[in-house]
């Protein structure tokens, strides 16, 4: 991990400010959201490329690919999450105020 | 959902963009990462020995290919790569080299080159044995049969740097190492190198020893040739050492009694028994030849040339074979020399006195036997007294003056009376000699020095 860390930092980075700028819209967003079910879909496959990625059954590049995609979608995940924490954040502050 | 996660339903559309990153980040990434990795294994397996070693990565996955001479080199091989950073899996395709029994080795040399084949033990002693090759046999092609294998005896390199020095000495020839056992078989280049070769294998390293030397050497020369035009007799080849040079050279120097000496021989080990025993009565038959050449090879005297009368011929022909020491062949193809023109009695006579001024008839100190270095000398004379066929001639023995008159005259008239048994054996007619004994009373220099009486010490021939 230390070593995908070091050789795709900018990748990772990357993903971590797109994800910082999708959880900062988020809040606000009025958008469709994900159904519940869709969302146990999701997860459910993204814990089965975890654990495909952790056992390393997928050989070769395609399995080089798993790992760094799964990376960039942790960094992302983060950066979401951090993203939705602040805008929350800025705005709890500025409503008592307004 | 609580926490950041409550608005995770509305996170979806950065994941567009994301994947787009994602192909990017793994169409330029994936081939730096498999040659930075390809590197790192490469120099993570610099210290262990292997051969045929082939690394390919594919993603974060290397597959690793090696021969490998220990298990243990093998097995560390593989925790080498695995320990590089990034490597995800190793794919382990090593094996160990295989084990040589007999473990055999061999170099070869022809005419064009030196072929180094068999199993060499490590991949740095085949290049080490290469390399001492190149450089020990200056400008010889050397080619490169050796294969990698296990199970070589201990010191094999030593061993091995040995005998490439020998392949040099070798004309053509196979140096094969067998386990612990040497075979050389094949032809020295010179003269010695066989022995040379001998004496080297007594530093093989311990443990090695020689199962069959069959080196031979090529054939020991030596050659005379005597040339009546220049007047000379030329030794060329080969002798033992310093004590048959001199013997052969003092030799040549008392049977050609006119001609000049050039000495050409070199000294050198190699040479069969009996050597000089052999050349010495051959230089004695050359001697007798106007014109000829002997060459000695191994034990084959071959002698050829032109004998100055038939007699002579026969003699040459029939007695050489009885002075050789055993297992000597001698082989003569000698023909006679058409007669010269018959000369009037006034320049026989001159012919007699130039060719008794050169040369002096020798008899064993005190008696009266004709020593073999004079045979020569008589052919010539001979030759003459054939020329002049009608002239009766005095055949005159005078000595110095030690002892007393009357044993010195008897021994003088012995001596005159031997050459003309001798003459007279050769063909030519008793009636026309006479054998006069003159002991010491016609000295032709003064009796007080050696080189003096010497010269007193003489038979002459005299036309009558």
């Amino acid at each position: 991990m230390a070593f995908l860390l070091g050789f795709h930092w900018s990748w990772l980075l990357g993903s971590l400010l797109l994800g910082l700028a999708a959880g900062w819209i988020a809040v606000v967003h009025r958008g469709k959201r994900v159904s519940k079910e869709l969302s146990r879909w999701l997860a459910a496959l993204a814990l089965v490329l975890v654990a495909a990625a952790l056992t390393r059954v997928v050989p070769g590049r395609p399995g080089y690919w798993l790992d760094l995609g799964l990376s960039m979608f942790a960094c992302y995940l983060a950066g979401c999450a951090l993203g939705s924490c602040l805008r929350d954040w800025v705005l709890a502050r500025g409503a008592p105020a307004a | 959902m609580h926490g950041p996660f409550k608005w995770s339903s509305k996170w979806w559309p950065g994941v567009i963009p994301l994947v787009v990153l994602w192909v990017v980040a793994a169409w330029t990434d994936t081939a730096p990462l498999e040659s930075d990795l390809a590197a790192q294994s490469a120099a993570a397996l610099k210290e262990i020995v292997l051969d045929k070693t082939r690394i390919t990565v594919a993603g974060r996955d290397v597959t690793l290919g090696a021969d490998a001479f220990s298990e243990q080199g093998r097995r560390s091989a593989v925790t080498s790569v695995e320990a590089v950073p990034g490597v995800r899996r190793v794919e382990d395709e090593t094996h160990l080299v295989p084990e040589a029994k007999p473990f055999v080795w061999s170099a070869e040399r022809d005419v064009v080159r030196v072929t180094l084949g068999g199993s060499a033990p490590l991949p740095a002693s085949k290049s080490k044995l290469l390399e001492a090759a190149r450089a020990g046999l200056g400008g010889v092609e050397v080619a490169d049969q050796m294969n990698l294998a296990r199970g070589a005896p201990e010191r094999f390199d030593n061993a091995a740097l040995l005998l490439i020095d020998q392949i040099g000495k070798l004309k053509d020839g196979k140096i094969t190492i067998s386990d612990d056992k040497v075979s050389l078989s094949g032809m020295a280049r010179d003269i010695g190198g066989r022995e040379a070769i001998a004496a080297a294998l007594k530093n093989l390293p311990e443990g090695f020893s020689v199962a069959a030397n069959e080196i031979k050497a090529p054939p020991y020369i030596f050659q005379a040739y005597k040339d009546p035009v220049a007047v000379t007799l030329t030794l060329s080849g080969y002798v033992p050492d310093n004590n048959a040079h001199a013997t052969i050279a003092a030799a040549a120097a008392r049977k050609f009694y006119s001609e000049k000496v050039v000495d050409n021989l070199k000294a050198s080990v190699g040479a069969p028994g009996g050597f000089a025993a052999a050349v010495v009565p051959a230089l004695g038959a050359l001697s007798r030849l106007s014109t000829g050449t002997l060459v000695v090879s191994d034990r084959e005297v071959k002698l050829s040339g032109d004998a100055l009368y038939d007699a002579a011929a026969n003699q040459i022909r029939a007695g050489l074979s009885k002075d050789f020491p055993q297992g000597f062949q001698f082989k003569a193809d000698i023909s006679v020399k058409p007669p010269s023109a018959p000369v009037d009695a006034t320049v026989c006579q001159q012919l007699f006195s130039e060719l008794l001024a050169k040369g002096t008839i020798r008899f064993e100190s005190g008696r009266a036997d004709i020593l073999a270095d004079s045979a020569g000398l008589l052919d010539g004379l001979i030759e003459t007294a054939l020329r002049c066929p009608a002239a009766n001639i005095e055949i005159a023995g005078h000595t110095d003056a030690d002892g007393d008159d009357a044993s010195n005259k008897m021994l003088s008239e012995k001596r005159a009376q031997a050459v003309t048994d001798y003459l007279v054996k050769a063909g030519l007619p008793a009636d026309r000699f006479t054998a006069v004994g003159y002991g010491s009373t016609q000295p032709v220099a003064a009796n007080d020095t050696d080189e003096g009486k010497a010269q007193n010490r003489r038979i002459e021939f005299l036309v009558r």
